[in-house]
């Protein structure tokens, strides 16, 4: 079922600052499976955007349907949601007075409840995937930038969410750091994760994203493959973007 | 004025003395080996009267604790609501919580002292010690609850924005990921409130609660030792004050022990 309906559905969404208008009628679907990159310039509403899915952003209008679920309506758990919705941040977010391995073993226990012996296991094998297990009792204090952000998409993938949503995963890191973190990203989207990617990586829109979404001014102005967006973009805006940063 | 060049050093964090590198004199060390050997010289070369006046003072030290704990512990509770109520996005828990600390604030604690005990203790009679108690506690509580509220606000938003993602609820944000952070910032403001409340039981004196100062008065107005009585008194609060100062200073240490690199 997952495979033929969008698992993200977002439609007619309005959202605002204040006189800001930070979303203009934004209507998007995700499908499963799918590797969404969000890009735009700072200000255009993409980080939002992204926000708005686990409802860390309220929206003003419109409707959004994660996995059947519309996340707004009162009837629903939007804390049962989020904890199939992983997210990274921009600035990582590890739990400071944690360890590596009890950041990634918290939520387990006490949201799914599953035992210590088995959040362990798990925890252990994601961070092994990660490539930081040896720093698995260090505090985030002691990491690098690229090693908390590696730590923080494996405490996202401890609750096994059924999506992922990156929001500038890589932008707060030195230029030296940037390359382990995508490459995780990367190992993540060819199995299969669906995928939400709020990034100014154009490489890796290139190589990894199903699909581009430019966003400007609160609205989505154009979305494509990668290969129709980065070589012969429509939209006037798009072309300056792409000017501005290639 | 003289020729020389002005030179400005530019300090940062690295030039200011860290807490580690006080070596064998500290203020503190300064403070409590003084006190504490002004206090047996007294007892041994000038018995008469110190030996006889801290012999009467033992009950007084207890009530002091006694009211202090349960100060501190009640205090504590109350200021934890206190500032989750400032704090509370629900209007009403935030106003009843802002009022109450305004209100509280507004009044000094002898006044409250007196006002439960003798202008309420005409239609409720509270038993002394609890009257203490609960005087202190509500007046205290009321400051802790600032001091968590400016805890619980100096951590990050991306915390709690980490812990909602995660499928935590508010409250379960608030008990594992804020407040275990935030208590590391408010340990050293509420070790100050502890020792000001420790202090501040001597104003407990003026009910009928036998507290060490109100012991000391006893003493000094059936035997005119005022000076010798005062004296003794002051060491020991001092004494006392600074045990307790050096435990919050451990439990500060210990709780900072995650942040080292």
């Amino acid at each position: 079922m997952n495979s033929v309906n969008p698992i993200i559905q977002i439609r007619n969404v309005y959202k605002y600052f204040g006189p800001l208008k930070a979303l203009d009628n934004v209507s998007l679907d995700v499908n499963f499976r799918e590797k969404v990159v969000v890009i735009g310039p700072s200000g255009s509403g993409k980080s939002t955007l992204l926000r708005t899915i686990n409802q860390l952003e309220t929206i003003d209008r419109g409707q959004i349907v994660v996995d059947g679920q519309d996340i707004n309506s009162p009837a629903n758990d939007i804390t049962k949601i989020r904890a199939e919705v992983g997210m990274v941040f921009q600035s990582f977010n590890l739990f400071r007075h944690k360890t590596v391995l009890q950041n990634l073993t918290l939520a387990p226990l006490k949201i799914r409840k599953i035992s210590k012996d088995e959040a362990e296991e798990t925890a252990l094998k994601l961070l092994e995937k990660v490539d930081i297990k040896e720093k698995a009792d260090s505090y985030p204090a002691q990491l690098s930038g690229g090693q908390q952000q590696r730590v923080a998409i494996a405490r996202a993938l401890a609750m096994n969410p059924k999506i992922m949503l990156f929001d500038e995963p890589t932008s707060a890191l030195d230029p030296e750091m940037i390359g382990e973190v995508l490459d995780v990203m990367v190992t993540l989207a060819l199995e299969g994760m669906t995928m939400v990617v709020v990034s100014h990586e154009m490489g890796f829109a290139r190589e990894v994203a199903d699909r581009i979404v430019f966003m400007d001014y609160g609205q989505i102005i154009e979305t494509g493959t990668p290969q129709h967006f980065f070589e012969n973009p429509e939209h006037a805006r798009s072309q300056k973007f792409l000017e501005q940063i290639l | 004025m003289s020729e020389k060049p002005v030179t400005i050093e530019i300090s940062d964090g690295a030039a200011i003395p860290r807490r580690k590198d006080k070596g064998l004199v500290s203020a503190w060390r300064l403070a409590f080996f003084s006190a504490l050997v002004i206090f047996t010289c007294l007892l041994i070369f000038k018995r008469e009267p110190y030996l006889r006046i801290i012999k009467f003072l033992p009950d007084g030290i207890l009530v002091t604790f006694e009211v202090t704990i349960a100060s501190i512990s009640l205090a504590s509770i109350i200021g934890l609501f206190t500032g989750l109520g400032r704090i509370s996005r629900n209007r009403y828990i935030n106003l009843i919580a802002s009022t109450y600390v305004e209100v509280v604030r507004g009044i000094p604690l002898l006044v409250q002292l007196f006002y439960l005990y003798y202008a309420l203790g005409r239609f409720v009679r509270i038993p002394d010690i609890a009257a203490a108690v609960i005087a202190m506690s509500v007046c205290y509580g009321a400051y802790m609850g600032e001091v968590f509220r400016a805890g619980i606000e100096s951590i990050d938003r991306g915390q709690t924005e980490a812990a909602l993602s995660l499928g935590f609820n508010r409250t379960q944000t608030m008990f594992y990921v804020i407040l275990p952070q935030a208590w590391r910032t408010i340990l050293p403001p509420v070790g100050n409130e502890f020792i000001a409340l420790l202090k501040d039981t001597s104003l407990v004196s003026i009910l009928a609660v036998s507290d060490l100062l109100r012991r000391g008065r006893e003493f000094a107005s059936e035997s005119f030792f005022y000076f010798e009585t005062y004296t003794m008194i002051a060491i020991i609060y001092l004494l006392i004050t600074l045990l307790l100062s050096k435990f919050v200073g451990i439990m500060e240490e210990r709780l900072g022990r995650y942040e080292q690199r």
